[in-house]
């Protein structure tokens, strides 16, 4: 947990906030502008494993993540406040989720819902950059400019990846460069993560894996876009299973001749 | 020592030895004790990792392999084994659509035939029109099992109403298809091929050793064939 002040001027970190889903952009320009230290909750925390039996064992691993990081900075006293998003833009889990956090902690815990429509382009998703880093990169443009490491160029695409940032990046690893993404993360860059028509959109012809976290209410819209347009289905716990492994390197092999995943 | 193809399943691993042809199935507990006997050309399947550096994807064998068996230019295969089931739809020769179960709806297969063995029960007693309960996944289903016999239901009518909601499950899964080609070690298991609905024409379980031969004789990678 580092301080993340995007215009390198020497600011006195004011409150460590927690955040989770896509708040308002200009939302966390103030906070980064007051001083606040930004922590992305549904990212892992160096430091602080994933402790359950705050939710159910059968629940997205996502929030579970979310939730104990919750817990386990403010025991550590490097949480002052939570930003959750309860919208549209996130899931109805979290929804849920925030409501109980507010009678079962003493966080200050903000309700926020990002229905921005001023789209700021995909150029990370269309990118020629492996799918790894592109997805770092819009996970970091969350709450700061991401800062590619070479310029971007448009490619394009042989795969396609739609769904939300894995629990489990080893995921992306199976994909080959150039893959476009799609989804709520396209969402995500765009800063428009309630837009459900981005969400919905793919580029008819590539084979695209459609991917949710197991027991996220998305997979009813991944399961049936894949049907749609004849894509992959696939669900991932916390850990990508050999199963889920194969399925994939199999789909990719099959559709897109170079990938040869062996 | 010994050279082989190795099809390494959860359960069971399908031997093809290269210098007689010579085919075998063992428990894999058994094989990997014994597996200094042998020189592994290539593998496929979930153990297939601990087995053999040159390793070939499950699906990419159930595709291979039932091309070699099946003549047709169209049809569907279903790889029905221990822990897991997934299909193949061959389009013009050419793979057209694929899936794999990986988690919810695991297991169930290992839990037919341990069920089957546990009860006793012999196919040929069970009934043909049974209803199907839902089998989420093997554990799940054998709760509703139980359920059923507490119910009043007899062990050979739970029994057949739990093959049923697996078979449903395959169906749904392949998208129905009116003919069903089906590999693995369950289609060996005449009552679970009675639950289907369509007709179903079993190959055997081979069809991913016949792919990995397919798979690695064409690339040449220092395998000189059967």
């Amino acid at each position: 947990m580092s301080g993340n002040n995007p215009w390198g001027v020497d600011l006195k970190i004011a409150e460590t906030v927690g955040i989770v889903g896509v708040p308002p952009w200009e939302m966390m320009r103030e906070r980064i502008e007051k001083g606040d230290e930004i922590v992305d909750l549904d990212e892992p925390v160096p430091g602080f494993p994933v402790r359950d039996g705050y939710l159910p064992t059968n629940y997205c691993a996502i929030l579970k993540r979310v939730v104990s990081n919750i817990f386990s900075l403010r025991e550590a006293g490097r949480l002052h406040r939570v930003i959750a998003c309860v919208g549209d833009d996130k899931c109805d889990g979290m929804r849920h989720i925030a409501r109980w956090l507010s009678t079962a902690t003493d966080i200050p815990v903000e309700r926020v819902r990002n229905d921005s429509a001023s789209g700021y382009g995909t150029p990370i998703c269309e990118s020629h950059l492996p799918l790894r880093a592109k997805f770092e990169l819009i996970v970091e443009g969350v709450f700061r400019t991401p800062r590619p490491p070479e310029p971007l160029r448009k490619a394009a695409p042989r795969c396609g990846f739609w769904g939300v940032p894995p629990a489990d990046f080893d995921v992306l690893e199976l994909f080959p460069d150039g893959t476009h993404v799609y989804g709520w993360t396209r969402c995500m860059e765009n800063k428009t993560p309630g837009d459900f028509e981005l969400e919905c959109l793919v580029d008819p012809g590539v084979p695209t894996v459609f991917f949710v976290q197991s027991f996220c209410q998305k997979s009813a819209l991944a399961f049936n876009l894949a049907k749609k347009h004849g894509g992959l289905f696939v669900e991932v716990d916390s850990r990508l299973s050999r199963s889920a492994r194969a399925k994939i390197e199999a789909f990719i092999r099959f559709n897109a001749a170079a990938a040869d995943t062996r | 020592m010994k050279r082989v193809v190795v099809d390494g399943g959860t359960c069971y691993t399908k031997l093809h030895y290269l210098d007689s042809g010579r085919r075998r199935i063992v428990p894999t507990r058994r094989f990997f004790q014994s597996r200094n006997d042998y020189r592994v050309a290539a593998a496929t399947g979930h153990n297939a990792h601990r087995t053999a550096r040159r390793r070939v994807n499950e699906l990419v064998a159930l595709a291979e392999g039932t091309m070699r068996l099946v003549p047709d230019d169209d049809f569907t295969v279903l790889d029905c084994g221990a822990r897991d089931v997934k299909y193949v739809t061959i389009k013009g020769r050419r793979v057209a659509a694929m899936d794999w179960n990986t988690e919810c709806g695991a297991f169930a297969g290992q839990m037919i035939d341990l069920l089957q063995r546990y009860f006793g029960i012999q196919p040929d007693r069970l009934p043909r029109d049974s209803k199907r309960i839902p089998v989420v996944c093997g554990v799940l289903g054998m709760t509703y099992l139980f359920d059923r016999v507490s119910q009043g239901a007899t062990h050979e009518e739970a029994f057949a109403e739990f093959l049923r909601g697996v078979s449903h499950n395959c169906e749904s899964l392949v998208g129905k298809p009116d003919r069903l080609y089906v590999s693995g070690g369950l289609c060996m298991n005449r009552a679970f091929l009675e639950s289907f609905s369509c007709e179903v024409v079993p190959l055997g379980r081979f069809v991913l050793v016949e792919g990995l031969l397919s798979v690695v004789g064409r690339r040449g990678l220092g395998f000189d064939g059967p």
